[in-house]
């Protein structure tokens, strides 16, 4: 009778792609923390829906370098979870239009806070060293805070009480993926903020508790 | 576990829903909906999506059957809202998007005076009441014989919110007793017709939300402004009623069990056994898994273990406290059906 079957948990949702019909796009994994993969799903059968959810398959392969495999699964090279860095690719990817570009971020970006400008020199085996040049104010504080953003939404590590050096614990390269990460570390309450707003949308209150 | 001592042969969503909701036997606990258990994934899957969904009577009817059809309830409900007799009654409606709810603007209250209170000679062909007239009948025809149809009509207090606003209203029942007696008087009248029409639409039981939410309004006021008006309602709305009032309402749920109301929809501020205490078989409870933390930001094991805290207090019909997020997981939706069915099938013979 139903049509709906169990294709794992849902780890992410797009309630409303502004991209395709305002159509439902959840990110679901497979298996547990070992070798997990990902999948890309919308529920609509609208035409054209199949094509929309490609573009974002494709796209976090660019943006969060996952790799696809049978059946449109994804799933990282080095076969970690990395749960969260794969939820952010995947907000990422649904944020673009077919006419954007899904080219990797570049592993340098200019800090509007302090001025300076932030580039994340990869030292292999999965250790990142945040840096910042130019004439911006208080660079130490400024690495050190990005660098405690990257922490937080990759689930990345610090290295051996550097303030300035992050790791994967998987101890494997993700250069597209520290790129999209970087983007956002520099304001992580905004992304935290961002998550609330989301989630507090579509739950029904009492009368006496709407605005 | 009063309801399920004394066995009994299989039986249909609808028998079941409908024993339960008398406290008679019943083969398994039913799995009961009396809000909304409709999310933005399942409106894509029946390609009926918020706000049409609450105006189009064919795509509320699809919307609403995905609770048996796809997550296995022994109910639909397809009155999602809180807001349909407020649009009729001449509120202002913010529709929302797919991924919100309507809501009514308080802030333009439609009256001011018990004396403007007027139910519109259209009230119940109005766009958003018809809605519902016809979604039922849709889905009687279709699914009548296997599951309970539930309807929803809301109560006066919480349409005195809606169309007084909610601080003047309250501050009414602060100053002027006598007044507020009457406006919840004239306004009952809104309440008894939409739930009579739905009953003649074939209606199974109606909800009958009003909101004397335990963070505003104490048991002592529910005892002087509701409970008659509630027993009234036994008797002019001749179906099963259940009675849904969000918050902690442990302090009126002795009154509310005095109103011969079938059940009460129940929330989880209130533990199980402590509600079973109080209601002592005089009424069903229904409800009690929590939304916001569980349903919505938990997993299927979390939904598993409320589920089976209410089976163990002896809860006549499990289901969601209230209506769920719009972006709850479908998974966490079917753990709920899944949690009773295991749990009768643990406990076999053990009654």
């Amino acid at each position: 009778m139903g049509q709906i079957v169990d294709i794992g948990k849902r780890i992410e949702l797009v309630p409303m792609d502004p991209h395709f019909h305002d159509i439902t796009i959840a990110l679901y994994q497979q298996g547990q923390d070992e070798s997990p993969l990902f999948l890309v799903h919308t529920y609509s059968q609208m035409e054209g829906a199949q094509g929309r959810i490609q573009f974002a398959i494709e796209t976090m392969t660019h943006l969060g370098n996952l790799v696809e495999d049978t059946n449109r699964l994804l799933r990282f090279p080095c076969e970690a979870a990395h749960q969260l860095a794969c939820r952010r690719a995947f907000l990422e990817s649904c944020k673009l239009s077919p006419n954007d570009s899904a080219e990797p971020r570049p592993l340098q970006i200019p800090d509007k806070k302090s001025g300076l400008t932030i580039t994340v020199d990869s030292l292999g085996q999965g250790i990142y060293q945040v840096q910042a040049d130019g004439e911006g104010r208080r660079a130490d504080r400024r690495i050190s805070a990005i660098a405690g953003g990257l922490m937080k939404l990759g689930e990345m590590e610090e290295v051996d009480g550097t303030l300035d050096k992050v790791a994967f614990p998987c101890g494997h390269s993700h250069d597209a993926l520290l790129g999209l990460l970087l983007v956002r570390a520099p304001n992580v309450r905004a992304i935290v903020r961002e998550q609330e707003m989301a989630a507090s949308r579509g739950v029904l209150a009492a009368p006496s508790q709407q605005n | 576990m009063g309801t399920q001592k004394q066995t009994v042969g299989p039986m249909s969503g609808k028998e079941r829903v409908l024993a339960a909701l008398k406290r008679e036997p019943v083969d398994r606990t039913p799995i009961c909906n009396p809000t909304s258990v409709a999310t933005v994934e399942l409106m894509d899957l029946v390609d009926a999506p918020f706000p049409e969904a609450n105006r189009q009577p064919e795509l509320m009817a699809r919307l609403a059957a995905t609770g048996y059809t796809e997550l296995g309830f022994d109910t639909i409900m397809p009155v999602f809202t809180i807001i349909q007799e407020s649009s009729a009654l001449g509120c202002k409606i913010q529709w929302e998007q797919k991924d919100n709810w309507p809501t009514v603007r308080m802030r333009e209250p439609i009256w001011e005076d018990v004396d403007e209170i007027k139910i519109p000679s259209d009230y119940l062909t109005h766009q958003d009441t018809k809605c519902v007239l016809d979604a039922i009948k849709i889905l009687k025809k279709e699914y009548g014989d296997d599951v309970a149809i539930i309807g929803k009509t809301m109560g006066p207090w919480s349409l005195g919110y809606h169309c007084f606003g909610v601080e003047p209203f309250l501050l009414l029942s602060l100053d002027d007793p006598g007044k507020t007696k009457l406006a919840l008087d004239r306004m009952k009248q809104a309440t008894i017709e939409f739930g009579v029409a739905q009953i003649e639409a074939g209606a199974d039981a109606l909800t009958l939300p009003d909101h004397a939410t335990g963070d505003l309004v104490s048991g002592e006021y529910y005892e002087r402004y509701l409970r008659d008006l509630h027993t009234e309602f036994v008797d002019q709305i001749p179906i099963p009623l259940i009675l849904h009032i969000c918050g902690r309402t442990v302090d009126r749920m002795d009154y509310i069990a005095q109103t011969g109301m079938a059940a009460f929809h129940y929330d989880s501020k209130n533990e199980p056994d402590e509600s079973m205490e109080v209601v002592k078989e005089r009424i069903s409870l229904v409800g009690n898994i929590n939304n916001p933390e569980t349903l919505f930001s938990k997993g299927p094991e979390d939904v598993r273990g409320e589920v089976y805290k209410n089976l163990e207090s002896g809860v006549h019909l499990i289901g969601p406290e209230c209506a769920i997020p719009l972006q709850t997981a479908i998974e966490n939706l079917k753990e709920i059906p899944k949690a009773v069915q295991n749990w009768h099938k643990e406990h076999a013979g053990l009654n």
